[in-house]
């Protein structure tokens, strides 16, 4: 048989193999919109642990980090350091969302605040935010696989059908299964891109190098620049620690308010096993290690790989390795690109159809229409994404910057809803929509930088601003509200 | 986290833990930025075959590993996870 056969026949028993389950998951939720989006509330600390570290870690996983390390060095190392201090915040905010959910039956993120401010123009706001993040981000999991495909099959499936290949399975699962399809395939995928990523991450120095030790060894005596932070910028000038210790905070604040994570809070059978989850999700984010050794690997033995984002696709293909264990790198890379893609087209169709239409147009609609929708949503978005991902030409990139900095703004919004009694409704949107703007005017005019600082920090800070006084100038809601609320 | 129980007030103790448990995670966070980091950040010595820079960082995430576990299992030990 055919080299390029055996990969791709390895990568579709992976790809059937995430069907079957993601189909069969679904036969544990209700078909209520609680259960299609929130599990019933019933997962336990297993499942939870493989969703949040498995959407966590994206395509990005096996494409950018390497390609970051590999080019950009140190650069990369700021991924670990937000990740370390970013998911702590929900060991203490996680129990007080999940009981107010469970009281008031909220299961996103924008139905806790749009409840806290009796506002649906917050609920909104916050689903346009949020669908603006999401689409330049799922736009990339669909690249990534396709890429993923287009390079170990030697060009014989171009990207546009690989990603119609692994998101096709994806958007049958998650419409069939809802949450229950992300939670169990996210499962079966987390395990394999631990797996993968150890098993590649000490492999490739090993047969390149004769060891982790003798590479950087060799690394040290020829680029030490990039093995000591802040690394390098895209252009391969020296970056700054403004750039770099700002990325790592907006990074940071941003990292446990994504709304698809935030949701998974709901899901959540019980506080102790949210806690168990934010524990332990450090034992998810050491992965990051091998994942940089690989792009580290690249440097000396592969120079000049263009784009750096292939480093690891070239680095598994120029090797020689069996048919086998490519077919289970493909397998690897698309289950790191499908296991953040299904939690972005899930929560993108639920955060549009219950804090957008919803709130906006439709406050009596039946629990059973909602899903329904949501469905149908589903499958909607995920088509304007692979629009995006492979036929238009507009880059998103831009938005995916934008995207940080605007998640970021979030931050105050939780710290004011759950510890601040004074914030009020005008306060965080004012507060809101000045961080955002701000964000923006900081992107557009690169004129206005100063030290390199990322421009969500500029945000945060007008946030903060405007919202506090705000807050103080305008009324308070009545106690007996509040007392729901704020401790 | 009984839906309709009223919320569970942890002993003095224990919130006293977790407010330095907080300030740990501040802490940890400003180790991990400018002006802190730029003091660790370097290649030499290489522990374990990496460079220091990356050690360093591997070994904060491994005390605020240990750090939150701790303050679980106190928590859990005391029947006070709420």
């Amino acid at each position: 048989m055919e080299r390029w056969l055996i990969v791709f026949l390895t990568t579709c028993g992976y790809l059937a193999l995430s069907l079957l389950i993601g189909l069969l998951s679904g036969r544990r939720a209700s078909s209520a919109s609680e259960g299609y989006v929130a599990g019933d509330r019933r997962l336990g600390f297993l499942v939870l642990y493989f969703i949040m570290g498995a959407s966590i870690f994206s395509a990005f996983a096996f494409l950018g980090g390497p390609g970051w390390a590999y080019s950009r060095g140190a650069a990369a190392f700021y991924i670990i350091s937000y990740g370390t201090v970013g998911l702590v915040p929900w060991y203490f905010i996680g129990p007080r969302v999940a009981r107010l959910g469970r009281r008031y039956g909220y299961v996103t993120q924008a139905e806790f605040f749009a409840d806290r401010y009796q506002s649906p123009f917050l609920s909104a706001l916050l689903a346009v935010i949020s669908l603006a993040a999401f689409l330049p981000y799922l736009t990339l999991q669909m690249q990534g696989a396709g890429y993923v495909f287009s390079v170990v099959t030697e060009g014989r499936i171009p990207v546009w059908g690989g990603a119609a290949i692994a998101y096709g399975v994806v958007l049958i699962y998650v419409f069939r299964s809802g949450v229950m399809g992300v939670a169990w395939t996210n499962t079966f995928q987390g395990i394999l891109m631990l797996t993968l990523a150890w098993v590649l991450g000490l492999y490739l120095p090993y047969r390149l190098y004769g060891g982790v030790g003798p590479m950087f060894e060799q690394l040290a005596e020829r680029v030490p620049e990039m093995l000591t932070a802040p690394g390098l910028d895209g252009s391969g000038a020296r970056w700054s620690w403004g750039g770099y210790s700002s990325a790592v905070a907006i990074s940071a604040l941003g990292f446990s308010l994504w709304p698809h994570y935030f949701m998974k809070i709901y899901t959540a059978r019980n506080v102790r096993t949210l806690k168990q989850t934010v524990v332990f999700y450090p034992t998810f984010q050491i992965f990051l290690v091998p994942i940089l050794l690989i792009g580290f690997a690249g440097i000396v033995a592969f120079p000049g790989v263009e784009p750096a984002d292939a480093i690891l696709p070239t680095i598994v293909t120029a090797m020689d390795l069996p048919a086998l264990a490519v077919g289970l790198f493909c397998a690897g890379a698309l289950a790191a690109s499908m296991s953040t893609g299904d939690a972005l087209v899930h929560a993108a169709a639920s955060i549009l159809v219950k804090d957008f239409w919803r709130t906006l147009f439709r406050p009596q609609m039946e629990d059973q229409a909602q899903t329904r929708l949501i469905r149908l949503l589903v499958i909607l978005i995920g088509a304007v994404a692979y629009y995006f991902a492979v036929i238009s030409n507009l880059s998103l990139v831009y938005l995916l910057l934008l995207s940080y900095g605007a998640i970021a703004q979030l931050f105050p919004l939780l710290i004011a809803a759950l510890y601040w009694k004074r914030s009020t409704r005008k306060g965080v949107l004012a507060g809101l929509l000045a961080g955002c703007s701000v964000t923006l005017l900081w992107n557009l005019f690169p004129q206005l930088q100063w030290q390199d600082i990322h421009p969500g920090i500029w945000g945060v800070l007008a946030n903060l601003l405007v919202m506090v006084p705000v807050s103080l100038m305008t009324r308070q809601p009545p106690a007996a509200h509040l007392a729901r609320f704020v401790r | 986290m009984s839906g309709d129980s009223s919320e569970f007030q942890p002993s003095t103790r224990t919130r006293r833990l977790r407010r330095w448990v907080g300030i740990y995670f501040v802490v940890a966070f400003l180790l991990m930025i400018w002006p802190v980091y730029p003091i660790f950040s370097r290649v030499r010595p290489l522990l374990l075959g990496l460079p220091f820079s990356l050690v360093y960082l591997v070994t904060v995430l491994v005390v605020s590993f240990l750090v939150i576990l701790g303050l679980y299992l106190w928590e859990a030990h005391h029947g006070e996870l709420e």
